[in-house]
């Protein structure tokens, strides 16, 4: 059996002619700030991309064979390193970023929705680029939502069961019957967010540009920023809580929103998922907001819990802007943002993490585990929502957080090679892991990641991608079993 | 059903009179070389003890009702927690420890053989570290009692899995002869404890300082008080005997069984055993040579000696220190740590997650990618050539995700008392596994008086959690484990 290698490159031809398109916004705002050499800096990329790209579509026959679950993992795997590829060649081509494995880090960041950038001076990058850096968060959000949610289902029968195993939750045959109107109602409502979000923010006092990056940042939960200071630069209570609402809203399972519409808020509250997420996030607020004020870090409790509340959404929904530098916190308040990281946000949003669904079927695996140990013969099921779970779905998420945990040890021994201390090595591999962006001590939330080898740096970029792929993704190409499967 | 209390007590009364006798020694070694308080706080715990014992014993009769596994997990559970308790009084009413809570966790850092201390570098009388050692050594043993005779005899799952190929005797085949396994087991241990004093007694230590690290060392553990740490004997010698003898009171004890009746062969075919020497070797070298490069030490020799000492010391959860390593480059730390949370082989002294279980989740995580390519495809998980039952997968799973709960759990809890993060993180890494040990800001950290009292309340309180399997103890707290069997 062999990759069905037509349809591998047809898609990766499109993929070609699909960035070069999305970079038309960003050469408009170049071009209306004036900024010449950004201009040629994308239309020397757009054109051999798009060149590159007819050539493999021309190559290639339109449609035959049929696709397989391996061609569609190498598929995905291969849009999102090709992605990050070409969306950093205008940063060198422009020598704002002149080392090629530092784009790739940014741009990586960048459609992973992660934020973690090895920028030192946000502020003097170009507004052509800065718009194009933060474009890439949209693009890369509504890439992950059509992934879960509509391309993994198409990838066959069974695609269909990988789907339905790795975010478990309302399933889609239910909300709409065909999948291309999931899709048109998806981009509706990503696209819906982003209106509302950026009105709210130009309200706020905030330039169209500010409006349109900072929006771009919080739906795709992503948290590139054009100022070095991030949000904390507007100083605005009004800004802090519509980005943290709009954070909080990118970070629930989309689906829930067609449920919402279709049958009502007592249904949409009644997701086991959501509550266990608006409990982390209110819990977490509190505990937080009240530490910072017992430790006198803010003058009262009200402005306490605004930071309190925004670090809570922004590491929470993985979006990674920050209002504060969290490293100076108290411990206690550090490690809760750490376990957030850990967690994100739930499944079907643009959040990355472990995902509250799989840390609530944890809770209830350890709790059977207990019953098992006392009564040998029981036979508990688990149930979510209701219904019971499969116990092929069980074991793809317990094999999951195994791996999850896997890579973060992994990663960590990799990235202490630099030489930083552990808590910078540990929390690098868990924001990027995690897609979540800032992390603590070197790479705390007011630092960045320039100060990496280029290894480091390479190795970062491509976990934040596996992050975003749900792992198993991007490791199944490294097994030889993926190359050689009838061994 | 209501417990069977009446096991309960018995239980509770041998254990008083082993617990009276175990501080004879400690009398002894207190009359001779300590002050008046410190043996007037043995006697007035040890007498009681004693009496109470016998009394105990001779009062309640042997009334046979059926021991069910409710009455194992409380039974095993309230040994711990009894002994920890019981065990502190001769700290607490010798004087040296006036705070009862220092006590209580001296004494349980002792019995689950973690080894921290709360003594602020404070020199302990030689009674006391004599109860110290006793108290490690005897919940060594006590451990090797729970997992090799307790567990299986509640019709527990053993972990002996993997380890004799298909065709030999698995634990369950000779569990008519369990008996005589176990004592064979405890021989071993009290074997391995005169052997090490004897190795130990020809180094340049005293007699009393051979005893004590024996005590430790077999249990994993390390014991600290009035004694010369081991760097600065800068023996090659004794740090050998140390490194071997904790490395093997790690090893699967069932292992020396099989040597014992000829069938030293199984030894390598066992594959916890293969992964965990294979494991210390890849630590070892990969630390030392990231020593050697990083300019730490000037000589691969002096780099090796370091490497495979920390290493082991780390990997058995025994705990010595033999330099001031937090300022090592952190490569070696992330690996230290790694190892720290893998801990030992089952059935042995040493705590942790276990090399059994990693290696099954390892072979879960296989065969996760295989199920994504073949989706309908099912694929049994084997650990060598054994197949393990769903079962043991799913004990196993829900083991995994309760150690890395509990984990993040005491983190989140030791770091109220605002320490750097490091020092938090690793200080609940070393409470947990039992090593002991922590690092960070404030350097190396084997010293647990950085903590706040309640917080070393709390450590105490995840030493035993950690030391019993976590599950027993926290099937304690399941509602179920109360109203019965409705």
């Amino acid at each position: 059996m062999n990759l069905n290698w037509n349809v591998i490159f047809r898609v990766t031809g499109a993929l070609f002619i699909v960035i070069a398109l999305t970079m038309l916004p960003s050469l408009a705002v170049a071009a209306f700030y004036n900024e010449t050499n950004i201009i040629y800096a994308f239309v020397k990329t757009m054109i051999p991309s798009i060149l590159i790209g007819g050539l493999l579509l021309f190559l290639t026959k339109p449609r035959t064979g049929r696709t397989k679950v391996r061609d569609g993992y190498l598929i995905v795997a291969l849009c999102w390193i090709v992605s990050p590829c070409i969306a950093a060649v205008p940063f060198v081509i422009a020598g704002e970023i002149p080392n090629f494995i530092d784009a790739f880090f940014e741009m990586c960041s960048g459609f992973s929705t992660t934020g973690s950038s090895i920028l030192t001076d946000i502020e003097a990058i170009s507004k052509g680029l800065l718009f194009w850096r933060s474009f890439t968060h949209w693009i890369g959000g509504m890439g992950i939502l059509i992934f879960a949610i509509a391309l993994l289902p198409s990838l066959g029968i069974n695609g269909q069961a990988i789907a339905k195993a790795e975010a478990p939750g309302p399933t889609l045959d239910k909300l709409t019957p065909k999948l291309s109107d999931t899709a048109k109602m998806l981009y509706l409502l990503y696209l819906s967010f982003t209106v509302i979000e950026t009105v709210l923010l130009l309200l706020g006092g905030l330039s169209l540009f500010d409006a349109l990056v900072h929006t771009f940042g919080t739906v795709g939960t992503g948290g590139f920023s054009s100022y070095n200071t991030s949000i904390a630069h507007f100083d605005s209570a009004y800004v802090d809580m519509v980005i943290s609402v709009f954070m909080i809203l990118s970070g629930i399972n989309f689906n829930l929103y067609f449920i919402f519409f279709r049958h009502g808020f007592s249904d949409f509250i009644k997701d086991s998922e959501l509550k266990l997420f608006l409990i982390i996030i209110g819990l977490s607020t509190v505990l937080i907001g009240f530490t910072l004020y017992g430790a006198g870090e803010y003058e009262s409790m009200g402005i306490s819990l605004r930071y309190a509340l925004f670090q809570t959404a922004t590491i929470l929904s993985t979006s990674g802007y920050a209002t504060a530098n969290f490293d100076l916190w108290p411990t206690f308040c550090k490690m809760i943002l750490l376990l957030l990281m850990l967690i994100g946000g739930c499944s079907s949003s643009t959040g990355g993490g472990i995902k509250v669904i799989r840390l609530l079927v944890l809770f209830k695996l350890v709790k059977r585990g207990l019953a098992l140990k006392l009564h040998r013969k029981a036979i508990v099921n688990l149930r979510l929502g209701g219904k019971p779970l499969p116990v092929d779905t069980v074991s793809a998420i317990s094999g999951f957080l195994f791996l999850y945990v896997m890579t973060i040890i992994a990663g960590t021994i990799v990235i202490s090679l630099d030489g930083f201390n552990l808590l910078t090595s540990m929390s690098a591999v868990i924001t990027c892991l995690g897609n979540v962006g800032p992390g603590f001590d070197v790479i705390g939330p007011v630092m960045n990641f320039s100060v990496f080898s280029d290894w480091s740096t390479l190795i970062l970029a491509l976990l934040m991608l596996t992050g975003r792929l749900e792992l198993f993704t991007m490791f199944l190409l490294l097994t030889p079993r993926f190359w050689n499967p009838d061994k | 059903m209501s417990l069977n209390y009446h096991i309960v007590l018995k239980i509770f009364g041998l254990l008083c009179l082993v617990l009276g006798i175990a501080m004879l020694p400690s009398i002894l070694m207190s009359y001779l070389h300590d002050s008046p308080s410190v043996l007037f706080g043995f006697i007035i715990t040890s007498l009681p003890l004693l009496l109470l014992g016998i009394l105990i014993l001779l009062t309640t009769k042997n009334i046979p009702r059926a021991f069910r596994i409710r009455d194992g997990y409380f039974a095993v559970t309230f040994c711990w927690m009894i002994s920890s308790l019981l065990g502190a009084f001769p700290y607490f009413f010798s004087g040296v420890f006036p705070n009862f809570v220092d006590a209580l966790f001296e004494s349980t850092a002792a019995f689950t053989t973690t080894g921290c201390s709360v003594t602020s570098g404070m020199p302990l009388p030689m009674g006391i570290v004599l109860w110290k050692a006793t108290s490690s050594w005897l919940g060594g043993l006590s451990l090797l009692i729970f997992v090799v005779s307790i567990l299986p005899a509640l019709g527990i799952n053993t972990l002996n899995i993997g380890t004799y190929g298909s065709t030999s005797p698995t634990l369950n085949q000779i569990k008519t002869k369990i008996a005589d396994s176990s004592k064979y087991l405890y021989l071993i241990y009290i074997s391995f404890t005169i052997l090490e004093f004897i190795l130990l007694s020809f180094s340049e230590m005293s007699s009393f300082e051979a005893l004590i690290n024996t005590l430790g060392s077999v249990s994993t553990n390390v014991i600290t008080g009035d004694l010369t740490s081991i760097a600065s004997y800068d023996s090659l010698y004794i740090e050998s005997v140390i490194t071997g003898f904790t490395f093997l009171a790690s090893v699967n004890f069932m292992l020396y069984y099989y040597i014992l009746h000829g069938k030293s062969n199984h030894i390598f075919r066992d594959i916890e055993f293969r992964v965990f020497t294979s494991m210390l070797l890849v630590s070892s070298l990969l630390i030392s040579l990231s020593l050697y490069f990083s300019g730490t030490y000037p000589s691969m020799q002096e780099a090796l000696r370091m490497g495979i000492f920390q290493t082991v010391s780390f990997s058995t959860t025994s705990g010595y220190t033999l330099t001031d390593y937090s300022l090592w480059p952190s490569f070696t730390l992330a690996i230290l740590v790694t190892l720290m949370l893998i801990g030992g082989c089952y059935a042995s002294t040493s705590g942790s997650f276990k090399v059994i279980r990693f290696i099954v989740i390892i072979r879960l995580i296989l065969r996760g990618f295989r199920k994504r390519l073949h989706p309908r495809s099912v694929v049994a998980v084997r650990v060598g050539k054994t197949v393990l039952s769903a079962e043991t997968v799913s004990l196993i799973t829900a083991f995994a995700m309760l150690y890395a709960l509990l984990f993040l759990m005491t983190c989140l809890v030791v770091s109220i008392d605002n320490l750097d993060m490091m020092t938090s993180i690793t200080a609940a890494a070393g409470i947990l596994s039992n090593t002991g040990l922590a690092f960070g800001d404030a350097g190396t950290v084997a010293d647990f008086s950085i903590f706040s009292e309640p917080i070393r309340l709390f450590l105490a309180f995840m030493m035993v959690v950690g030391r019993l399997e976590l599950f027993t103890v926290l099937i304690l707290f399941l509602p179920s484990f109360w109203s019965g069997d409705r």
